[in-house]
């Protein structure tokens, strides 16, 4: 739907032309910042029209598997990102983030630091908008990332893979199965 | 002179005129070693180089932080430095911080008591730590001589237990170090304290000279008693604890701002054909003021979450 080559961008790509100058600034410090205390993350803004509200979701899992960030460093993959895009002609917003942060981000989180930021993007504060989710993110982060040191297991196992169904019936059959053929060829062969 | 002739020579030799015979066979001097014995002889390798003494014991260090062994990174020392000063700003007494390898040796010959004797007892008073890096129970401390006599050896010794005791919360050298002054200065500032009350005892306890005075006259006795010694007191007790706790939201401030978080990594399956992301998360919008985010909070389709 949006091409299937690689994209190159910065961090903070303003498409729209809806931050100043000094407040592109300031928003990249805010992200670089992020950055350093989250030493694994890291955070874009994209900003541009979309089209549809549908089509938003669809873009930002797009660009961050398609996105070739130039300015952030090899260390920090896209599996360790977050992306926030705004659409200001379609008037909505939306936050996509890598497997890294899979086990430890949900729906509903985003969904937290993005209503943050919705009374000043209701009357076009798209900066401070933006710089209110991200506050909300870095203390969402912040709490996960204890959460985690304490009880890894728990994260873990949102992310486990399921048992297949196939294999777990193979177990049971082997484990019933009744034991005699085998070591009889075992002695055999010692013979 | 060997060879001249000296008066008495034969009697003040006691060992009589046989031995200046075999003075003959010995050497007219004695022999610098060889550097075979000296490489023979035993060496403590783990001495403190002698080309790093003047550096570290000669004077008294332009910076907080001593480490001429560049043992800590250009960054990392950068930070306690700026750490350190930052403490000196806020402190009375200045911490130094003579950072050493984790099995060096300062050499026998070198008295740590002496140089803080030496270097620290004029002018603002001073805890110099000898800090021995991924090693923080080496550590040693020692006060200038001013304010030796008003903190306790035990309080010393608590000090340094409970700084040593926080470096061993991490495992990481640099971090150790860091845990390690962040505590020794919240001590320092409870030993602050504990000179200042001893200085404010000594005023009350020693003062001959208002005593000596009160004699004199009336007058002297009403100007003593205006400023009575409770309010002196309550003031000292308020200073040092609004200065204290300025210290300790300053460390903890510092703290805070060098704490990293990070996330364990897990094996997460790809899903939805996406090799770096599939994390679909909340899209809001905020075209209709009459549509708060509380009505916009289910929105991802099922399909699209995690089983």
């Amino acid at each position: 739907m949006f091409g299937d080559v690689d994209v190159k961008l910065r961090s903070l790509t303003d498409t729209a032309g809806i931050f100043r100058r000094n407040d592109r600034d300031r928003l990249e410090d805010e992200m670089e910042r992020i950055g350093i205390v989250f030493p694994q993350v890291f955070v874009a803004v994209y900003t541009g029209s979309v089209g549809e509200i549908a089509n938003l979701r669809q873009f930002g899992f797009w660009l961050l598997n398609r996105g070739l960030f130039e300015d952030v460093p090899v260390e920090k993959p896209n599996e360790a990102g977050i992306l926030i895009v705004i659409d200001p002609d379609s008037k909505a917003a939306g936050m996509t983030f890598g497997y890294l942060l899979d086990p430890f981000l949900a729906e509903q989180d985003t969904f937290d630091c993005l209503s943050r930021a919705h009374a000043y993007w209701l009357e076009g504060r798209y900066m401070d908008g933006v710089l209110k989710c991200l506050s909300q993110l870095r203390k969402l982060l912040r709490k996960r990332s204890r959460q985690a040191r304490r009880d890894p297991e728990r994260y873990e196992q949102k992310v486990a893979t399921p048992v297949a169904v196939g294999d777990l019936v193979r177990k049971i059959r082997e484990g019933n199965r009744p034991a005699v053929a085998q070591p009889e060829e075992g002695r055999g062969v010692e013979r | 002179m060997d060879d001249g002739w000296m008066a008495g020579r034969l009697l003040l030799n006691f060992e009589g005129v046989s031995g200046e015979d075999e003075g003959e066979d010995l050497p007219s001097s004695i022999e610098d070693p060889t550097a075979e014995e000296l490489a023979d002889a035993p060496e403590d390798e783990r001495e403190v180089g002698e080309e790093y003494l003047t550096a570290y014991f000669e004077a008294k260090p332009s910076g907080y932080l001593v480490d001429p062994q560049g043992l800590l990174g250009t960054r990392e020392g950068k930070d306690l430095e700026a750490f350190l000063s930052h403490h000196a700003g806020d402190s009375s007494i200045d911490m130094y911080v003579y950072v050493f390898g984790v099995d060096q040796r300062i050499p026998s010959d070198v008295r740590e008591e002496e140089i803080v004797e030496r270097l620290y007892a004029d002018g603002k008073p001073a805890a110099v730590i000898y800090y021995y890096v991924g090693a923080p129970q080496r550590s040693a401390m020692y006060l200038s001589p001013v304010i030796t006599d008003a903190v306790s050896a035990a309080e010393q010794r608590r000090a340094l237990e409970s700084s040593v005791m926080q470096a061993f919360g991490s495992n990481i050298p640099s971090d150790q170090l860091e845990a390690f002054l962040v505590q020794m200065s919240i001590r320092i500032y409870w030993m602050e304290r504990m000179a200042q009350g001893t200085a404010a005892e000594t005023e009350e306890s020693i003062p001959g000279g208002e005593n000596g005075r009160s004699f004199t006259g009336v007058k002297v006795q009403e100007e003593v008693a205006e400023t009575p010694s409770w309010m002196k007191r309550v003031g000292a007790v308020t200073a040092a604890v609004f200065g204290g706790l300025l210290v300790l939201w300053s460390a903890v401030a510092w703290w805070r701002g060098r704490v990293r978080f990070r996330f364990p990594e897990f094996e997460v399956e790809p899903r939805l054909g996406g090799s770096h992301a599939a994390g679909i998360g909340a899209v809001i919008s905020f075209r209709n003021p009459a549509i708060p985010p509380a009505m916009q909070r289910k929105q991802v389709p099922d399909y699209m979450r995690r089983a």
